[in-house]
């Protein structure tokens, strides 16, 4: 990510989701390493980092937003939570699971679900916080929730480029709109 | 597999481009423009039985384990899968009650447009079901047969079951699907009980829940078993009978018919009544007459008796019209893409719908009832002519593609070809290269294409791989209709590819049937109704050898499963003892404990159980290992 724009992020687009879960679905394959068939036949259990929200009569995925002044990397005790390759970046092996990103998080985006397996008498369960990372690491040139919705909800924003569209279409009407004051005059 | 791969069949491939210049859509398209497809529809973890849901379980343990009412993945699974067999089964005993109430209205001269065609065979099923046949008028046994035939559609003993089943299978079969209390005893029974046990709030325990999808699946063996028996009996047993394969059959110079779906009630008056029609359809400028060709397993149906030659199975139904060439596709029952409709909309082409229960918007219906069989068939080859006087030869493509295929083997007509061999004892033959080895196996491939796999190239690949391996071939249904379009019925085709053992076997059987060289490599048997026909050649083996079904080197395989008949066949023929390859990945991943059912409990159960394989060769040789497997049970 060039120096100087904002982390992409992740868009929903309540007019076009119809709360189907796939997202949510393709998220958890993704991170999964396998494809849905052998994760299904193998009975993994796998977490998808996103998450289908009802509100009123409408629905969307809610899942990170990779703040540029990150709340969970602000409070993190073990600085495990960091700006990286354009995402807000979470380095497992130093997280202690302490679920305080977890209280500052304003969009419900971080879990740190340990591993159903732990038995009673382990020290430890293995739970690290976990969020969407955009699909870093997966290997996939998009993000897998992008993939798996049916309806084109869901879209990866760059912010410059949105600005960029915004800008332009605006112009546009107010080029119109001088076009007509001039026509008038 | 690549996603860009969409067919490896030369003629449907050529056409593409022709349907992307026309802006028309093909099934290919809609694949594509259908992805990402749901992954909960496809583990059958989605329940849509109520209106409290629709409810999905999460298949990786972190979302709701068990929908609103409670069901968990397991059952939801168990009652989807076997929602599809009681569909499946519905749709083969439909086909099968259809020409059984056809045979009691011949047998009680109501139906002038049909015979009893093959009275060798009417005696011959009379003795199989214990109705006397000495001293009897043929109507009398024929209406003695159907009545017998519709009682499996209206027995209320539970205790007695179907009478095909139990005519048709092993005795130690029927002691074991009795036991395990799946036997049949009304095929709408069954399909009924499905539907009610499935209904929200009952029945909610996997095992019970499959096996009584088993007995649906029996009661669709049952169903199919009489649909070929019968069909045999009014309009022939198949033959051996040269022919071709591949959308080169049709004819710039005639009026092509294209007669699609299922049922042969249709197509064999069409058939009769076009030779009829000839003159008409010269003088309307058709120098060639009318040409008639099959598609699905209606194709297969008239292919098999009577040569007309196929142009396309299920996948490449669409290209048939995109040729441009064809005057009437004439539909009945099942397989037939909606989209069919609009594509014959872009050209001068008559959709005909025939069936009051079967209609598409878009399409001419034309009522077809057996009673005026001969004036439908009329209407429908004058629609068609008409049609061909619109033809703009302009929009006419034709790929030069196609194949010799020597099809018709039914069961009676491989055992006549054995008897040359042997007239006291025209099993052995047979039996003899099974335990030296001649033959190492036998496998039957079934079912339908689908746009998961590149169209035909599983039932090829994997079928040049068994036959290197001495394995014999059988084929029914549209994987029949791949193998002739791709050469694999052709005495070449067995040059090519069979192993040694395999190739000296069907070259001496070849040669006493006085086909100057071997066998083709796959024996086509017929329409997808007619694996009925290679469970009869297994039986028949089986009781030879004085074992059940299970302990024979047999294997069944539908590498590009689709339909839900395919489900229904597959099960049965898990129960009857065959391990059954599916090249499809079925809709019960979502659950551990249905798929250990099917693909091990059943072992147990049944000795047949699914193997699912999506890689060709790598299914060939699970398939071998499977062979080999039973050889040795066999001592062999």
């Amino acid at each position: 990510m060039k120096q100087g724009r904002e982390n992409a992020i992740v868009f929903s687009d309540p007019e076009r989701c119809l709360g189907c879960h796939g997202c949510e679905l393709a998220c958890a394959v993704a991170h999964g390493g396998e494809d849905l068939f052998a994760a299904a036949a193998a009975g993994r259990t796998l977490r998808a980092r996103n998450h289908v929200v009802a509100v009123d009569t409408v629905m969307l995925p809610v899942q990170c937003r990779q703040c540029e002044d990150a709340p969970c990397a602000l409070a993190c005790p073990t600085g495990s939570i960091v700006q990286e390759g354009g995402i807000v970046s979470i380095r497992e092996k130093n997280c202690v699971g302490c679920k305080v990103c977890v209280m500052v998080c304003p969009f419900g985006a971080i879990s740190v679900k340990g591993a159903n397996t732990a038995s009673s008498e382990s020290l430890t369960n293995r739970g690290t916080a976990q969020k969407c990372d955009l699909c870093v690491g997966t290997g996939r040139e998009t993000p897998a929730c992008i993939d798996g919705c049916p309806t084109k909800a869901i879209r990866l924003i760059d912010l410059e480029e949105f600005r960029q569209g915004l800008r332009e279409a605006h112009a546009a009407e107010l080029v119109r709109s001088h076009a007509y004051l001039n026509r008038r005059k | 597999m690549t996603t860009e791969m969409k067919t490896t069949d030369p003629a449907a491939a050529a056409l593409l481009p022709v349907a992307k210049r026309e802006g028309i859509e093909t099934v290919w398209d809609r694949h594509k423009a259908m992805q990402p497809q749901c992954g909960f529809g496809q583990l059958g973890v989605c329940c849509r039985i109520c209106w409290k849901g629709p409810c999905r379980i999460d298949p990786f343990d972190d979302g709701p384990k068990r929908g609103i009412c409670g069901a968990d993945a397991h059952t939801i699974v168990a009652r989807n899968v076997i929602r599809m067999i009681a569909a499946g089964a519905a749709g083969h005993s439909e086909h099968g009650r259809h020409i059984a109430l056809a045979l009691l209205e011949v047998a009680e001269g109501k139906l002038p447009a049909y015979q009893i065609r093959d009275e060798a065979k009417l005696i011959a099923v009379a003795g199989k079901l214990g109705i006397a046949t000495e001293a009897r008028e043929i109507l009398e046994i024929a209406h003695d047969i159907a009545t017998v035939s519709l009682n499996d559609f209206r027995n209320q003993d539970t205790a007695t079951p179907c009478a095909w089943t139990k005519a048709t299978l092993t005795e130690k079969r029927m002691e074991k699907l009795a036991a395990l209390g799946v036997l049949p005893h009304n095929i709408d029974a069954v399909i009924t009980q499905i539907m009610g046990r499935t209904l929200v709030g009952c029945d909610a325990e996997p095992a019970n829940l499959i096996l009584g999808g088993i007995k649906g699946a029996l009661a669709d063996y049952d169903g199919m078993s009489l649909a070929t028996d019968l069909s045999d009996i009014l309009f022939g047993t198949p033959a051996p009978v040269v022919t071709a394969a591949n959308l080169g059959v049709l004819k710039e110079e005639a009026v092509n018919i294209a007669v699609h779906g299922h049922n042969p009630l249709l197509s064999e008056v069409v058939c009769d009544v076009a030779l009829q029609m000839n003159e008409a359809a010269k003088q309307a400028g058709a120098k060639e007459g009318i040409n008639i060709v099959g598609v699905c397993c209606t194709g297969n149906e008239v292919m098999v008796r009577h040569g007309i030659p196929l142009a396309a199975n299920y996948l490449s139904q669409e290209m048939v019209l995109v040729t441009g060439a064809v005057d009437a596709m004439v539909v009945d029952v099942q397989c037939i893409m909606p989209a069919v409709s609009e594509i014959a909309g872009c050209y001068h082409t008559e959709l005909i719908t025939t069936m009051d229960e079967n209609k598409i918007s878009g399409a001419r219906h034309v009522s077809f009832r057996e009673a005026t069989a001969t004036e439908d068939a009329r209407q429908i080859i004058t629609l068609a002519i008409d049609a061909f006087r619109r033809r703009d030869a302009k929009r006419v493509t034709i790929p030069d593609v196609q194949q010799t295929a020597i099809v018709g083997f039914s069961t009676e007509a491989i055992v006549a070809a054995l008897s040359l061999l042997d007239a006291e004892q025209p099993l052995k033959p047979l039996l003899d290269n099974v335990v030296n080895g001649n033959i190492r196996g036998i496998a039957l491939f079934a079912g339908c294409n689908s746009t998961r796999t590149p169209q035909d190239n599983s039932f090829v690949t994997m079928a040049k791989a068994l036959a290197k391996n001495n394995v014999l071939l059988l084929a029914t249904g549209c994987g029949a209709g791949a193998f002739a379009k791709h050469g694999m019925m052709t005495q070449e085709a067995t040059l090519a590819y069979a192993g040694d053992g395999l190739k000296a076997v069907l070259t001496a059987v070849g040669e006493a049937a006085g086909l100057n060289g071997p066998l083709p490599l796959v024996l086509h048997m017929g329409s997808c109704v007619d694996n009925s026909r290679a469970v009869s050649v297994a039986v028949a083996v089986a009781n030879a050898l004085g074992v059940d079904l299970d302990a024979l080197p047999l294997v069944a395989s539908a590498p590009e499963a689709m339909s839900e008949k395919a489900v229904a066949i597959g099960s049965w023929s898990v129960a009857l003892g065959i391990p059954t390859h599916l090249g499809t990945m079925p809709q019960v991943l979502g659950s551990s404990t249905v798929t250990e059912l099917l693909t091990e409990t059943a072992k147990d159960l049944f000795g047949g159980y699914f193997l699912v394989e999506t890689d060709p060769e790598e299914a060939a040789q699970k398939l071998l290992a499977v062979i080999d497997e039973k050889r040795r049970g066999l001592g062999i």
